[in-house]
């Protein structure tokens, strides 16, 4: 039996859009009640992550070695969520590592990113308790926004620097592959994290720890220890499990001839 | 707190938050609902998201500025190539102001020296593959041996020698990359997507702090 699906010519540049507008309010509204539940006292747990966990180990590490710590927010600017999940993890690392006085630096790529990152630093060490430690330029380094720039840049600086620990979260690409040699080179704990396909393969080639698309937002709301951030984890869990019924349902019920998921997809 | 730093606060906390609730409401009910009023907010809304991304790039810019400037005048390490960097950016952006940046002479300086240079890289990128796979043979989780075992089955099964030799070679390497590998790429980006837009609803919802801390809230 041949499946009846819509052909490229009969879709049309609003078909779906009322399911995708029916899946982000039913997300919306999810999340929303996972968050009232937190509000009211329920707390969930994360299941254990690898990579999390060596992130708190790094850093103690570079406590030890009196290492620095480095930390890559990709190549993508300010409106890639990549980057933002990025962001907030140069926060929370920062705010870890001046805490056991170990320096958090980072090296953005687009412009924008560099004030941006400034300023989370500075809030970072506001947080820590030391905002005295902070200066303009000190911990934040920038190479250039081009791709391969950006990644020499960073390879070099590696290789000066040899931090004890090296991150990479937010978008990348094969400028990876670049900054994450180095990083093996100098023998720096690497956990790399992208939602990007073809750079997730090339992070596990050079990374000890990898996080895979959606993990990256998963784990910036986990290192937070929010109740709050993670009970959004809860809902985001909620509308994958539905997603998963409707892909099972749609197959299922596709196979046996009836066209009702199918449909209600390209609403 | 200063009268100052309340109305400092109440701009980079506040406004910030307000900003992100219309722009992302503007944003998706243009893209979801189709009326002439609706169409013209989310041009007009565009118009500012790009004014404003220019804008962001020349906050950069001083910031660069005045990070280099204080680290030359400081003499710190490596100060000669933040000056030589700051002397580069003037460069460009007066060649790019005078001559514009389609004139021949803007393009050729940009084409035999940008360029140049980035297809150097490319081509070195071959040794960084070579390297890091060598390195990959320490495989330390589960998720990296499975993805060398696959990386070198696609490798052994895609060489001329195994092709030539060996007619199910294409067959099976075509089969593992549209079906163990399409269904595992599809999975990345469909939890992707569900992953980026709950990320927009923490921040719709002021959870996530990080676009509030960017803005120095």
């Amino acid at each position: 039996m041949i499946l009846q699906i819509p052909l490229i010519e009969q879709i049309t540049p609003k078909a779906g859009q009322m399911f995708n507008l029916a899946i982000l309010i039913l997300a919306g509204v999810l999340v929303y009640v996972a968050y009232s539940l937190a509000k009211q006292g329920r707390t969930w747990t994360i299941r254990p992550m690898e990579a999390l966990d060596a992130i708190q180990e790094g850093i103690g590490r570079a406590a030890e070695m009196g290492r620095p710590v480095l930390m890559f927010p990709g190549i993508g600017n300010l409106q890639n969520p990549q980057t933002m999940a990025g962001l907030t993890m140069l926060g929370e690392i920062t705010e870890r590592g001046v805490k056991v006085n170990v320096p958090v630096n980072t090296i953005p790529s687009a412009t924008e990113i560099v004030t941006a990152s400034e300023s989370i630093v500075r809030d970072a060490y506001s947080r820590a308790g030391k905002p005295e430690l902070y200066e303009l330029g000190k911990y934040v380094k920038w190479f250039g926004t081009d791709q391969f720039v950006y990644a020499v840049g960073g390879a070099g600086y590696i290789l000066a620097e040899k931090p004890a620990m090296v991150v990479f979260l937010g978008y990348f690409l094969a400028d990876v592959l670049v900054t994450g040699e180095a990083g093996s080179r100098v023998g720096a704990l690497q956990i790399g994290g992208t939602a990007d396909q073809s750079a997730v393969s090339l992070m596990a080639l050079c990374c000890d720890y990898i996080l895979m698309g959606e993990e990256i937002y998963a784990v910036t709301a986990a290192i937070t220890e929010d109740k709050y951030q993670i009970a959004t984890i809860a809902g985001e869990d909620w509308i994958k499990a539905l997603l998963l019924v409707l892909m099972v349902a749609g197959v299922l019920l596709t196979a046996a001839g009836l066209k009702s998921v199918i449909s209600f997809m390209w609403w | 707190m200063s009268t100052m730093d309340s109305v400092s606060r109440f701009i980079r906390t506040r406004i910030t938050r307000i900003v992100i609730v219309i722009t992302l409401l503007s944003a998706v009910a243009g893209y979801f609902f189709s009326s002439p009023e609706l169409n013209a907010l989310n041009t007009e809304l565009n118009l500012w998201n790009m004014n404003i991304i220019t804008f962001t790039l020349f906050i950069g810019l001083i910031t660069i500025y005045f990070s280099y400037s204080k680290s030359v005048s400081q003499r710190t390490t490596n100060w000669p190539f933040r000056l030589y960097a700051l002397v580069l950016i003037a460069v460009w952006i007066v060649m790019g102001l005078y001559s514009g940046l389609y004139s021949d002479m803007y393009q050729t300086a940009f084409l035999s020296t940008k360029i140049t240079l980035h297809i150097a890289i490319l081509g070195q990128l071959i040794f960084f593959y070579l390297s890091a796979m060598y390195r990959t043979f320490r495989v330390k989780t589960l998720r990296t041996g499975i993805l060398v075992i696959f990386a070198l089955a696609m490798v052994v099964l895609n060489s001329p020698i195994t092709l030539s030799n060996w007619s199910a070679a294409d067959q099976i390497s075509y089969w593992l990359l549209n079906n163990p590998g399409m269904g595992g790429a599809r999975a990345v980006v469909l939890a992707s997507g569900v992953g980026g837009m709950i990320l927009a609803i923490r921040i719709f919802m002021g959870l996530e702090k990080s676009a509030l801390r960017a803005a120095g809230g």
